[in-house]
């Protein structure tokens, strides 16, 4: 396999990219593709793999002083090699070669002839040159195959211009193994980033997209909002304190002298390459009438119940139905197994007329194994779920 | 809503200036005042930003430019296409951004969104009753170049992608392009993307423009000059 090195795109690819390969990164306008370009090469790299990078746009010297100053590594001192097709070697093409059959030659030549002179491993391309001289068809057949040459990876980053029906065209032309479209929006309030895992040809993974951010040259994939919600005293606040890296809680006294959430709950952390801000909401219903705008732009619910308190359950029926409105998947947390109970799973879907796909968990939210199982199955319901 | 005045007369007098997301394409032939133009209609009022793609001038020889027409600079982008062909090594500033050559969109593209991320964010100079959004000029000033490195479908669709995501930011564009070096089919092509059209002839009396696309605006040719200091346009 080969690593990503972004924490996340691996875990979600089952710990990184076949060898033999063919991937490639379709970027909207816009968008910043090299923070995962460059993260793969220089995980490449450090793993002693040696790489060719076709980049008719650019310099050599101007690609390696991009690529220095964003991961703030010396190429040279990696233990890979790194080889350079830059722009000088399209404008000699271009200059002696007349026909684009001919340059096309010249390129399969000279690629070629540099993967296996130096031994490379994996072939970074930037594109849209490419494309341009040749068109799509002969541009993508310049690209050596994994047959060709036995265990050779090639990664592929392309200027999308045409949008979704050029990345269909490549799913269904089986001309890549990994599809991975990066997005980003630019309204009044800008720059929320995504990529979409659009197609995978080594598992049967379903489509799916995941907000990220970069931080210290690192992709940090997020999940801005997951809601914890539940019945009064069902152990919301222990949940979201009990999962979190760090958090804080707004509690006051209530009447019969027990804590009780005002205002949310609120929890941050990392997990599974993920960084993950949990709200969690009062369970009261006077509070009710927030608890819509708290649920706005979440991306999935955790519903909690408490275990020894069935009377509780039309109360959480009642919560799940802000959770169906906003089309969001749900995991229900079970909790307070490590007290004596009577209720089960069949009870609980029963009363909640779950679907089949919701997952039900029976944990003690004292745990934070159990709470992270929890979390866990709520990543892969987000990262998956489609309405 | 909020109007960008373009310093051009004919327009401020008539329309009150230009409203958010308008694109304006400034055609003029070489040796013409028309890329000046470009820089007075993308030069930012109290409360704006300007952002600058540059494919003909190196970002500190636009700085030395902006300096003697007495422009405040501190609100002024450049994303330069120029200096890395020459300077690889040279490094990004807050408000100097390098892409490696005319011909790299994605570049392009991603410092584009990146100026425009730190000008929301606060990072360029900063007004006390700043606007939100904050209005921004976006000036390519030269098409020319980059359809002489980049095919003309390219071209469009890219200038497509950015003149929505101006529309989207409340953004108004401006592109000058010299209209000697392309067939009509070019021209009538990055018109579709447009919502004014400045043109500009040279004539041995000095440049004149007239203006297309607004209603109620004067299609009469007009000469004018731009003075030296603050790029001011005199009809």
């Amino acid at each position: 396999m080969i690593r990503t090195g972004i924490p996340g795109i691996d875990e979600m690819l089952g710990s990184g990219i076949p060898r033999g390969s063919r991937v490639i990164f379709s970027l909207e306008t816009g968008v910043d593709g090299r923070p995962f370009f460059f993260r793969i090469l220089r995980t490449v790299l450090s793993a002693g793999k040696n790489a060719l990078i076709i980049a008719p746009q650019a310099t050599e010297r101007a690609f390696l002083s991009d690529f220095s100053q964003m991961m703030n590594t010396d190429p040279g001192m990696e233990p890979g090699k790194i080889v350079i097709l830059d722009s000088s070697v399209r404008e000699r093409i271009n200059a002696r070669l007349k026909g684009s059959r001919a340059r096309r030659k010249e390129w399969q030549k000279t690629m070629r002839e540099t993967i296996q002179e130096n031994s490379i491993e994996v072939l970074f391309v930037y594109f849209d040159l490419l494309y341009e001289d040749f068109g799509l068809e002969p541009a993508l057949q310049l690209l050596p195959s994994g047959d060709e040459y036995r265990g050779l990876t090639t990664i592929v980053e392309h200027l999308n211009l045409e949008g979704d029906s050029l990345i269909s065209g490549f799913a269904s032309g089986g001309y890549f193994d990994l599809i991975i479209s990066v997005h980003s929006n630019i309204t009044s309030v800008p720059f929320f980033n995504f990529f979409t895992l659009e197609y995978v040809s080594w598992s049967r993974m379903p489509r799916r997209s995941v907000p990220y951010t970069v931080t210290d040259r690192t992709i940090r994939l997020y999940i801005p909002k997951i809601i914890v919600t539940g019945p009064p005293s069902s152990g919301k606040s222990t949940f979201v304190a009990n999962a979190s890296d760090r958090g804080l809680s707004v509690d006051r006294g209530d009447v019969d002298g027990f804590k009780t959430t005002v205002a949310m709950d609120l929890g941050w952390l990392h997990l599974r390459g993920f960084d993950i801000t949990l709200f969690g909401t009062p369970g009261q219903p006077r509070f009710d009438p927030i608890l819509p705008q708290i649920i706005r732009n979440a991306m999935g619910m955790i519903m909690v119940i408490d275990a020894t308190r069935p009377e509780t359950l039309p109360r959480a029926r009642d919560l799940l139905t802000l959770a169906y409105a906003a089309r969001i998947p749900v995991v229900v947390a079970v909790n307070k197994v490590d007290l004596p109970h009577k209720m089960d799973e069949r009870q609980v879907r029963e009363s909640l007329k779950l679907r089949d796909a919701i997952p039900v968990f029976f944990i003690s939210s004292l745990r934070r194994s159990d709470v992270h199982a929890v979390l866990e199955s709520m990543i892969d319901h987000i990262t998956r779920f489609s309405p | 809503m909020y109007i960008y005045k373009t310093g051009i007369r004919l327009i401020d007098e008539k329309k009150g200036g230009l409203s958010p997301g308008s694109n304006i394409l400034i055609l003029a032939p070489s040796l013409s005042s028309g890329e000046r133009l470009g820089y007075s209609i993308a030069r930012p009022v109290e409360g704006e930003y300007a952002l600058i793609l540059s494919t003909v001038m190196r970002a500190v020889d636009l700085l030395d430019f902006f300096s003697e027409s007495r422009i405040d600079p501190s609100r002024i982008g450049i994303i330069d296409a120029v200096s890395k062909l020459s300077t690889p090594d040279i490094s990004d500033s807050t408000q100097i951004r390098y892409v490696s050559s005319p011909s790299d969109l994605t570049g392009i593209g991603i410092k584009f969104s990146s100026m425009v991320e730190s000008i929301f964010n606060g990072e360029f100079a900063d007004y006390g009753n700043a606007l939100f959004p904050p209005p921004i000029r976006f000036y390519i000033d030269s098409l020319t170049t980059l359809l002489m490195y980049r095919r003309l479908e390219v071209i469009y669709q890219f200038l497509h992608v950015v003149t929505a995501k101006l529309k989207k930011m409340d953004a108004i564009g401006i592109y000058a392009l010299n209209n000697e070096s392309f067939d009509e089919r070019t021209l009538s092509l990055i018109k579709q993307l447009m919502n004014v059209v400045v043109e500009i002839k040279n004539e041995q009396h000095g440049d004149f423009l007239r203006v297309r696309g607004l209603p109620g605006v004067s299609q009469e040719w007009v000469h004018f000059h731009i003075n030296g200091e603050g790029l001011e346009v005199v009809i």
